[in-house]
């Protein structure tokens, strides 16, 4: 055991020099920092779009320009509601806000509308259905707010949240020559709207030189829409409530049941636990390959440069092959627990770094679940056995990487099976397909971590971890005949029937081979 | 005193083919043991079973008075033919890793080996790693690994194969310090020179059987006596002559195997006028000459 751990210690120290390891480790959670922190920051990145507006209804750009600046107080209210009933960062909210949002959190959602809309407008209208306390202060600051919201940055209001328009497009006024100033840039686009957008689309115009990004004109159309709507409902005499009664789509609200066998609401936590199987899948798959490539690697070394026969007059076969695994084996786990712990790192605060607003936890505590985590790690160790098992025998039979990728092919093609069947068994894990893959050693660890949404039964957990370890047992012995035998031989690899040989002559006894 | 090493009757076959043909043999403890035999006689296969790197198939070994070799694995040391280093591993930490291997103190190997690699002149290259090392350098680190931990028994095969003559001489040096020691050397080589100049006992092998067996001396008398010719000029002539069984010609040195009735005037007579003669004796024959001989007949000779 000693020996053993020397070895283990060896390769352990012998990886860590190695450029793939330290790539292998940083790559991954370059990947998952870019992929959180991109789009925050791409979004960021964006400048703020200048459009102008040549109006001649002589209504609608204003009144546009009205509602978008309503929509938006509607969100800021809303996050402002957030933060006050998670009591999550509400001392960060501009005074305005922060005033506002013990009212938001008392507010009914039917007259958050309402509320938007004095605050927006300054409509003191807008506010008959607020209940007497709430409207006292809602009227009482919507000087204060309207002050706050015309002058306020771009990144003031971003800190607060992402959505508004105002982070987005800036009105210019609408003078000079429009194409002109398109062409130069200085506008990005600009809108023309007809004498009467009421009637039809006649006239209305959206010129701009990019013609991929339709954001601008698929915001501006939206507003556009509802306003002229209401005005053709006025004009025909429909009442408000009608319309959208008419207009109304017929939905199903989505639930699930939970381990009580209620009925219960599906979260964003539900739906995240469907899909991170598969991320895991994916993590599990990338590791154990990337980590028995590298015993593959060092076994072919010290093949090659013949150190094994030295090895091996101070160790046994079988201990210098268990601390070859074992030493892998450490440095497998320091890199998917590096890896797990800056994914965990990443989605709790990288946004929160670039300024975006908190509130993505749902998949960092889904990281944090300690079944889903323990599991993660008993099957990649699992899998890595098994596949440490088959990949060091194929290690010592071979002299150089190009004859070890003939034997590996028949390896690499089982390794793929799971990842092609990984989608149909998250779309169903607990059927027959999920469960007969599930008790092929080879493709246990993918496939129960594929489908731990399900979740698998206790006692398919335990009867596939069983014949798992059972196949680790088996291939590790077939493993350690071939070792002992292969690793001195050279020349010539042998061909499969003679590696089953191997296996089936007794320990000590060297069949059918000449050595000198 | 008993004997480092002995074997009795061991036998190891390679499927239908026979490595190792009943060898039985003994080597005496402090003394430096040679190892002859042609490519493919079974010299390897019979030290990796020394070293429990293999098992026999029938018949016994006993290593330093122990039947099972794994229990004294640590007190061995072992230099195989094939000659490789960790290119990535710096020789400090090579040699180290390797004492450590053999039971060392983690503190006691690092000395050691660094006291080792000073000594013998690859102080400078303690923090280098192995790839930077010259073929010659690189075998040194390895034989100097192979002695870390001091071991009673050490089997080299072929110690000297690449070293120049100036390393050839550090290791021949080596080895006889060990003997001084009181230590058990066996090593293998093809060449027969460095097996006469140091060994005080040979085995020669061939085709897994012990053809020759006995102190350097004994074995050198069976040989009987030969001819020995230093010359400079063309050498094809010595082949033609009569009256000799065999010509050992090296170019500037033959040796001559007179055959029965025929005696060195007669050799001398055809020579002369032919080559320009610098040296002509009569001498001990060669181990080359008794090698080439007993390879050639392949009957057992027993020298003791």
């Amino acid at each position: 055991m000693r020996k053993s751990l020397l070895v283990a210690q060896r390769e352990i120290m012998e990886q860590l020099k190695t450029k793939g390891f330290w790539i292998g480790i940083f790559l991954f959670p370059v990947i998952i920092v870019l992929s959180v922190a991109g789009p925050v920051y791409l979004e960021r990145a964006k400048s703020i779009r200048a459009y102008a507006v040549q109006d001649s209804s002589g209504w609608l750009a204003e009144a546009v320009e009205r509602e978008a600046a309503v929509a938006d107080t509607r969100r800021l209210l809303l996050e402002a509601q957030r933060r006050e009933m998670t009591k999550q960062d509400v001392d960060k909210l501009p005074p305005v806000l922060a005033a506002l949002a013990p009212v938001m959190a008392k507010l009914p959602p039917s007259q958050l509308d309402s509320a938007a809309r004095v605050l927006a407008l300054g409509d003191s209208a807008a506010a008959t259905p607020l209940a007497d306390a709430n409207r006292t202060t809602v009227l009482a600051v919507r000087e204060e707010y309207r002050a706050w919201f015309d002058t306020a940055s771009a990144s003031t209001l971003r800190a607060v949240s992402s959505a508004p328009s105002r982070v987005k497009y800036r009105k210019v006024p609408a003078t000079g020559d429009l194409n002109r100033q398109v062409r130069d840039a200085e506008l990005f686009a600009y809108f023309e709207i007809g004498r009467d957008p009421v009637k039809d689309n006649s006239g209305l115009t959206f010129v701009s030189r990019n013609l991929t990004d339709d954001d601008l004109k698929d915001w501006y159309e939206g507003i556009a829409t509802e306003l002229v709507r209401k005005r053709r409902l006025a004009q025909e005499g429909i009442s408000a409530q009608t319309a959208s009664w008419l207009n109304a789509e017929t939905q199903f609200t989505q639930r699930t049941v939970s381990e009580s066998g209620e009925q219960a609401a599906v979260g964003m936590k539900d739906k995240l636990r469907q899909n991170a199987p598969m991320v895991f899948v994916y993590i599990l798959w990338i590791a154990i390959f990337s980590i028995t490539q590298g015993l593959l690697m060092s076994t072919i070394e010290e093949k090659s440069t013949r150190i094994s026969e030295v090895l091996l007059s101070s160790v046994s076969p079988v201990q210098l092959m268990a601390g070859k695994i074992m030493g892998v084996a450490g440095t497998g786990l320091m890199m998917i627990l590096t890896w797990v712990l800056t994914a965990l790192l990443a989605t709790k605060y990288v946004p929160a770094m670039l300024g975006a607003p908190a509130g993505q936890s749902d998949f960092s505590s889904l990281l944090t679940d300690p079944i889903l985590l323990a599991s993660f790690v008993v099957y990649f160790l699992l899998g890595y056995l098994l596949y440490a098992a088959i990949l060091i025998g194929i290690g010592s039979v071979v002299n150089t990487i190009q004859e070890a990728q003939a034997l590996m092919m028949p390896v690499m093609m089982t390794l793929m099976l799971p990842l092609l069947a990984m989608v149909p068994i998250g779309r169903d894990p607990n059927g027959t397909f999920a469960k007969v893959m599930s008790f092929i050693p080879t493709f246990t660890p993918f496939v129960m971590m594929n489908r731990a949404a399900g979740p698998p039964t206790v006692l398919e957990y335990v009867g596939t971890t069983l014949l798992m370890v059972a196949a680790i047992a088996f291939t590790l012995w077939a493993s350690a005949k071939i070792f002992r035998i292969g690793i001195l031989m050279t020349g010539k690899p042998p061909k499969m029937r003679e590696i089953v040989s191997w296996v089936r002559t007794p320990s000590g006894m060297v069949p059918g081979r000449r050595e000198e | 005193m008993t004997d480092a090493i002995v074997l009795d009757r061991v036998r190891k076959n390679f499927g239908d083919f026979v490595a190792v043909n009943d060898i039985s043999l003994r080597v005496p403890r402090g003394s430096i043991y040679g190892f002859l035999g042609p490519n493919g006689a079974g010299k390897t296969t019979t030290i990796r079973m020394m070293m429990s790197i293999f098992y026999p198939d029938s018949g016994s070994i006993n290593i330093l008075g122990e039947p099972n070799s794994e229990v004294i694995k640590d007190r061995l040391g072992y230099l195989p033919e094939e000659k490789g280093l960790y290119k990535n591993m710096k020789a400090g930490d090579l040699v180290a890793y390797f004492g450590r291997l053999k039971g060392m103190s983690k503190a006691d190997a690092r000395a050691k080996g660094n006291e080792l690699l000073e000594r013998f002149g690859l102080g400078e290259w303690i923090n280098a790693k192995c790839k930077a090392l010259s073929k010659g350098m690189g075998q040194k680190v390895q034989i100097l690994a192979t002695l870390m931990h001091d071991p009673e028994l050490v089997i080299l095969d072929e110690p000297f194969s690449g070293l120049d003559p100036v390393n050839t001489e550090v290791v021949r040096d080596i080895i006889l310090d060990m003997k001084r020691a009181g230590k058990t050397v066996i090593f293998s080589t093809h060449v027969m020179e460095h097996a006469e100049q140091i060994c005080d006992h040979v085995v020669l092998i061939n085709k897994g059987r012990v053809l020759l067996d006995g102190p350097i001396t004994k074995v050198r008398a069976v040989g009987g006596s030969t001819i020995q010719l230093d010359y400079d000029g063309d050498g094809s002539v010595l082949k033609t002559l009569t009256g000799v069984t065999r010509v050992n010609d090296a170019g500037k040195h033959a040796e001559f195997v007179l055959a029965p009735n025929y005696d060195a005037d007669h050799l001398l007579q055809q020579i002369v006028g032919k080559v320009k003669v610098r040296r002509f004796d009569t001498r001990e024959a060669s181990l080359h000459e008794i090698f080439v001989r007993s390879v050639g007949s392949d009957t057992t000779v027993r020298g003791e």
